[in-house]
């Protein structure tokens, strides 16, 4: 089947969200190179344009991050030819530094910079509002409101920007971008340019003594913006002779028209919004008696109309906030309240559980998780389960010392209260306390498992470490006086199997390691039952804020998670620096050599370009050594217990180090066998209670695997202690 | 006046192909469109919705809440979530299938799927579609979301005709898997119109 946006049918009609409208008006406005860094809701952009590039004779790449892509697209304007660089919003900050000069030095060919925001934060870390960047940056921006708006904006934009010498921003939200619509299609323009790069410009040099030359023609060319501005197509007037009149941007303005009565107001639909066009509302204003504005999130419109010393009724006074996107529902219940229109009837809400958005069934994110979660693997107990019985004091005693008594277990029963029992026994803590309490140097932890191991030999009978556990988890030998501490019988401990209401599993959840994020599918490892992940504050961040936790002198051992495209992205920088500037965090890299998240585009590991021709294939561990990390361990996230030995081994070690967690994503590969559950489950809800598989359900007296959602990874039988799952046969 | 329809279901069971279908047999009969979806972070197998808009003129791809003139449900618990979208006595066409959530993970209470039926029965005009019975005798489990849109495209108030869907079907389905999409969207159809 041909891409949507390839049919050489003018007039006729295609449905398209705004992304697609997007590529098919710059296609049309023969648009020569285009380049992106994949973001929801932005990534549809270049996708489409790389799909049908071959055919036009465009050049589209998926660049390392947003600057990049924009300082390619500059280039290629440099060179004279049309070119578009499209990303989210918080992308826009990536590029600043380049865009905020390219202000300057302004382009040859055409130059539009698509961005698409994100009211509601679907998908995002912030609800930025880039109508306030053009202002910063002194770029004019058009703000489409609907997927043709979208189309026709991204075809004239070229225009404007050869007409003004400046690059020109199109802004799109979620609610344009991944809204269809019936688009109607132009015309593919015949315009041949042959690329070539006047070498003698001293524009393209933003030394001092240039730059402040263009800075006064850059202000030059914003006057003559607000002229284009005044007299564009895409404000448009509905003056129905009424005495309300209501201005409005994007697609909030659309929601005020689907629940007013359009005849009983007049219309002022501004779409090429800076420079403000000024005298356009203004004349708007002098026709009706009192002026509503309609945007999503900042007041941008609202400022301005105030700034012209106009009465205006906004955000405060229709009581619309500033926070989250419009809907026809509020629009309604803000206009209602000022009597334009009526409320709907109350619906009764209903109280269902949420689906929340989880890890795939499969996915090598959660197979690593559970190994990190399981480093300082312990006992623990279901205190909802629990009743009390001391049955696992019996068993431990026995297994230790061949005795059934309670005083000489490893394991102790604890009644919280009347009706509240639990068990407790040794967390496993890194940098364990009791250690650096024996003054015999008697308590050691085993490298491999992390267990606090005794020599009873060393012992004096001290009780220091018993002072020094916060869990009350060391006792005291009755007869021999020396301290006690759980092993955990060698990774399989006797206690579990013997407690006959399945309230103990050995499970791990770290509350002495810090683990800092970054932004990708790994994020949803902050959701339970995983909460692996304490931060995520922009691409790349994860890396340094552990760096900074350290130089801050934190205890606890600092790892970041990052995935492989992030990493690419704004992750390098901060490796470099944890190397120079010495902070001992591991650096765990996730990679599953793709972008998964915003629709499994191809990274520099992928081996693939956007246009689908091959490429070098980047390696991680290439770079982590390079950058001069000596420590570096790639593993296979399935195996969950090399995976855990190897978490453990960086934390003893002195240096930063980096473990590269490889698995291609599941939703890209064949399906393996699914598993189903045998007779020997005892609904512990291990599988489900901690490793979180979206496919295993846990009913009253055992689990259950739905192979329809089953990718057959095979990592629950790892996870489950009883042996009780098994690959489904026929 | 627009006619509003709701897709609801879980990430995966193609909510978006089927609303985007929908839409483009609405536009083979001149109708004018507009509808919304989320994608990305959204989509890990959570909740999915499409709003899909038709009419004359459209202003906006989002529907008001209790003004849908039907859902179409592709699970039960989805459908349920999705009424207060619909207009008193409007039409839902639902999938007997229920999909629980991982209850355990939310920490919230699971329901049955036969309490989310009552809510369900309570508030509309129902058409229960076994999607799964019938798409497993025509050997294909994928057909399921086409068999819902042939029993969508049965309902009174759907103005699209006939002979649109199966074009739309056509051009939007690989070629070799044409004819049994044809022949699921028309059990579909007939899984309304004999009841």
């Amino acid at each position: 089947m041909t891409s949507k946006i390839a049919a050489d049918k003018p007039g006729s009609f295609a449905l398209l969200n705004g992304d697609e409208a997007v590529a098919r008006g710059a296609v049309e406005a023969t648009v020569k190179v285009a380049a992106a860094y994949p973001g929801t809701p932005a990534t549809e952009i270049l996708e489409s344009i790389a799909e049908v590039a071959k055919e036009f004779g465009i050049y589209a790449e998926w660049s390392i991050n947003e600057i990049v892509a924009a300082e390619v697209a500059a280039g290629a304007s440099m060179a004279g030819v049309r070119s578009m660089v499209s990303m989210k919003h918080v992308g826009l900050n990536v590029a600043a530094d380049a865009v905020m000069t390219l202000a300057y030095t302004g382009v040859e060919g055409g130059l539009v910079i698509a961005v698409c925001d994100d009211p509601a934060l679907h998908s995002s870390q912030n609800e930025q509002d880039t109508r306030f960047f053009a202002v910063h940056s002194k770029l004019p921006l058009l703000d489409a409101g609907s997927p043709q708006e979208a189309h026709d904006m991204a075809r004239e934009a070229f225009e404007i920007s050869e007409k003004l010498g400046l690059p020109v921003i199109l802004r799109l939200t979620t609610r344009v971008a991944h809204g269809k619509a019936r688009v109607k299609l132009g015309t593919f323009q015949k315009i041949s340019r042959r690329a070539d790069f006047d070498k003698n410009g001293s524009k393209w040099v933003m030394v001092p003594s240039n730059a402040i030359r263009q800075h006064r023609v850059l202000e030059g060319r914003l006057a003559e913006a607000k002229r284009l501005a005044e007299n564009s197509g895409f404000n448009v007037l509905e003056d129905n002779g009424c005495e309300i009149g209501i201005v409005g941007s994007g697609v909030g303005y659309y929601y005020a028209r689907s629940v007013l009565n359009t005849k009983k107001f007049s219309w002022l639909k501004l779409g090429f919004v800076h420079p403000f066009p000024e005298e356009a509302v203004k004349k708007f204003a002098s026709k009706v008696k009192k002026l509503i504005v309609i945007e999503e999130l900042r007041p941008y419109i609202e400022e301005n109309i105030q700034r012209l010393c106009l009465q205006v009724s906004g955000k405060i006074q229709l009581g619309l906030e500033e926070i989250g996107e419009f809907t026809p529902d509020n629009i309604r219940q803000a206009l209602a309240k000022q009597g334009l229109t009526t409320q709907t009837e109350k619906q009764e809400p209903v109280d269902l559980p949420p689906r929340p958005p989880a890890l795939c069934p499969g996915c090598p994110h959660r197979a690593f998780y559970y190994a990190l979660n399981m480093v300082n693997q312990s006992v623990n107990c279901d205190t909802d389960k629990c009743v009390g019985c001391d049955i696992c004091e019996y068993a431990c005693s026995f297994e230790k010392e061949k005795v059934f008594n309670p005083l000489k277990s490893r394991i102790r029963s604890v009644r919280i209260n009347q009706t509240l029992n639990t068990a407790v026994t040794c967390k496993a803590c890194i940098n364990a306390p009791c250690i650096k309490a024996c003054p015999e140097e008697a308590i050691t932890q085993s490298k491999e498992t992390g267990s606090i191991v005794l020599d009873e030999t060393k012992c004096k009978g001290c009780d220091w470490c018993i002072e020094a556990c916060k869990y009350g988890a060391i006792t005291r030998h009755p007869t021999t006086h020396k301290a006690m501490v759980c092993d955990r019988c060698d990774g399989d401990p006797k206690c579990i199997p013997a407690c006959p209401e399945s309230a103990l599993s050995l499970g791990g959840k770290s509350n002495d390691k810090i683990v800092t994020g970054d932004i990708g599918c790994y994020t949803l490892g902050v959701l339970p039952p995983v909460n692996a992940v304490q931060s995520c504050l922009c691409m790349g961040a994860g890396i340094s804020q552990a760096a900074g936790m350290i130089h801050a002198g934190v205890k606890d051992k600092v790892f970041s998670v990052i995935g492989d495209s992030t990493f690419f992205h704004g992750g390098m920088p901060g490796l470099l620096n944890i190397v120079y500037n010495k902070a001992n965090v591991c650096v765990i890299v996730m990679d599953n050599s793709v972008v998964a998240m915003t629709g499994h585009q191809p990274t520099p590991g992928s081996g693939k370009t956007a246009m689908g021709t091959d490429a070098k294939i980047v390696k991680i561990q290439d770079i982590a050594k390079a950058v001069g990390i000596e420590k570096v361990e790639v593993i296979d996230p399935y195996d969950i217990k090399t995976a855990t030995a190897k978490i453990r081994e960086t934390i003893e070690y002195n240096g930063p180090s980096v473990i590269i967690s490889q698995r291609p994503c599941p939703l890209l590969i064949e399906r393996g066998k699914p598993r189903e559950i045998k007779e020997e489950c005892n609904a512990c809800g291990i599988c489900v209670k901690a490793f979180g598989c979206p496919a295993i359900s846990l009913q009253k007296d055992h689990a259950e695997i739905d192979s329809s959602l089953c990718y057959g990874c095979g990592v629950c039988e790892t996870v489950c202690q009883f042996d009780a799952i098994r690959r489904k046969e026929k | 006046m627009n006619l509003d329809v709701v897709f609801s279901g879980v990430g995966g069971q193609g909510v978006v192909v089927l609303s985007d279908i929908y839409c483009e047999a609405a536009m083979l009969d001149g109708f004018d469109v507009a509808k919304a979806e989320i994608h990305g972070m959204a989509q890990r197998g959570g909740s999915i919705v499409a709003y899909a808009r038709i009419g004359a003129k459209v202003e906006s791809p989002l529907i008001e809440t209790g003004k849908a003139d039907a859902i179409v449900g592709f699970e039960i618990l989805e459908t349920a979530r999705a009424l207060p979208m619909l207009k008193q006595h409007g039409t839902v066409i639902v999938n007997k299938k229920y999909i629980p959530p991982n209850c355990m993970v939310a920490g919230a209470k699971p329901k049955k799927a036969e309490d989310l039926m009552a809510l369900v029965r309570a508030k509309a005009l129902v058409h229960e579609v076994d999607g799964i019975g019938i798409a497993q005798k025509l050997g294909n489990l994928l057909v399921v979301n086409t068999i819902l849109l042939g029993a969508l495209s049965a309902l009174p108030e759907i103005p699209v005709k006939t002979v649109s869907f199966e074009q739309a079907i056509a051009g939007k389905i690989k070629e070799k898997y044409v004819n049994l999409n044809l022949k699921a969207f028309q059990l579909g159809r007939e899984s309304v119109l004999m009841s």
